[in-house]
């Protein structure tokens, strides 16, 4: 895992695209890593009861891949100050994930570099994620 | 058209700005076997999360919990026993909370928008976190493409054991009523 500096990256660069491919057990444990028992991420009878076409990524697995997405890029060094993401469709079994993101604004302050990445995670249903990261990056 | 009275509406004036539920406290602290379920379960190998020789090397400086963990740490223990029956709710509504009384009146759907977290620290093992939610706003009846309903926001505030904020989200939910979708609408999407 490379850990980027400031130097290293320029408004405009795009993230290495990648594609999560979403199974139920990768949804399960998700949700139960994040201790979240709501039965729409686990039974998938439950979750066509609420109009769901099946079990479905919580949120907060959809942030922690946000975040890995990201901070997969960016290496070791770098600091998620934000996760900002609207959602739209969601993430179920059988459809892959894709990310992708580019870099919207670079900020140098007095001890760090903060770059925002404008980023969309999209299955074959639509938007499933889309919003901004903000990376803390060394200077140097 | 004249202005139409929304009674339901009125009656959720008195949330805003009011605390949803009681402060929180998170059941253990933050801790490595959890770190550890989340790393396999998002298999995320950033060093930082569980090989505290490669952590200490960076700018963290030892292991530190994933950042997007942080609402992990403070939801409540499960009541698995009639989780369903309750749509999935934890444990049982509290009086506080205006989503009760949108179920109540027939605004049973809901549907999460938007999360928007800020990290002002990242979290170590040890840390005790606690949080209070506050009610940010209630939009009028609104009509959507998942029938009419109403968006709540309401932002949680993450305290460590130091009473120091260590982050804060934004949450928004839509609650409908899935007997008002307008069915000649679906299939677009």
């Amino acid at each position: 895992m490379t850990a980027l500096r400031a130097s290293d990256v320029s408004v405009g660069d795009a993230l290495p695209d990648w594609v999560l491919d979403v199974t139920p057990t990768r949804v399960i444990a998700g949700a139960i890593a994040s201790r979240d028992f709501m039965p729409a991420h686990h039974d998938p009878e439950f979750a066509r009861s609420q109009g769901a076409p099946d079990i479905f990524l919580n949120i907060l697995t959809t942030n922690g891949f946000v975040s890995r997405f990201v901070t997969d890029w960016a290496g070791p060094e770098s600091m998620v100050k934000a996760i900002k993401i609207r959602l739209g469709a969601p993430a179920v079994p059988g459809k892959p994930l894709r990310f992708s993101g580019e870099i919207a604004s670079k900020t140098e302050e007095s001890d760090e570099c903060l770059v925002e990445i404008a980023l969309r995670a999209a299955n074959d249903l639509g938007d499933h994620a889309t919003g901004t990261v903000v990376v803390s990056l060394p200077l140097s | 058209m004249s202005e139409e009275v929304d009674e339901l509406r009125e009656g959720l004036e008195k949330y805003i700005g009011q605390p949803m539920g009681p402060p929180g406290t998170a059941p253990d602290p933050v801790n490595v076997p959890m770190i550890r379920h989340w790393v396999d379960a998002l298999d995320d190998h950033n060093p930082i999360y569980l090989d505290e020789d490669a952590a200490v090397k960076t700018r963290h400086g030892g292991v530190v919990a994933p950042p997007a963990m942080l609402q992990t740490w403070i939801f409540p223990r499960p009541k698995i026993e009639g989780i369903a029956e309750r749509g999935g709710a934890p444990g049982e509504w509290r009086p506080d909370n205006p989503i009760p009384v949108l179920d109540a009146a027939g605004y049973v759907g809901t549907l999460a928008t938007n999360s928007e977290f800020e990290f002002f620290r990242y979290l170590r093992p040890g840390d005790l976190i606690s949080t209070r939610t506050e009610i940010e706003s209630i939009s009028a009846r609104k009509k959507t493409g998942l029938g009419q309903g109403y968006f709540i926001t309401w932002i949680t505030y993450y305290l460590d054991q130091d009473g120091e904020e260590v982050g804060r989200q934004l949450f928004r939910i839509l609650k409908f009523d899935p007997s008002t979708i307008d069915l000649s609408k679906l299939g677009a999407q």
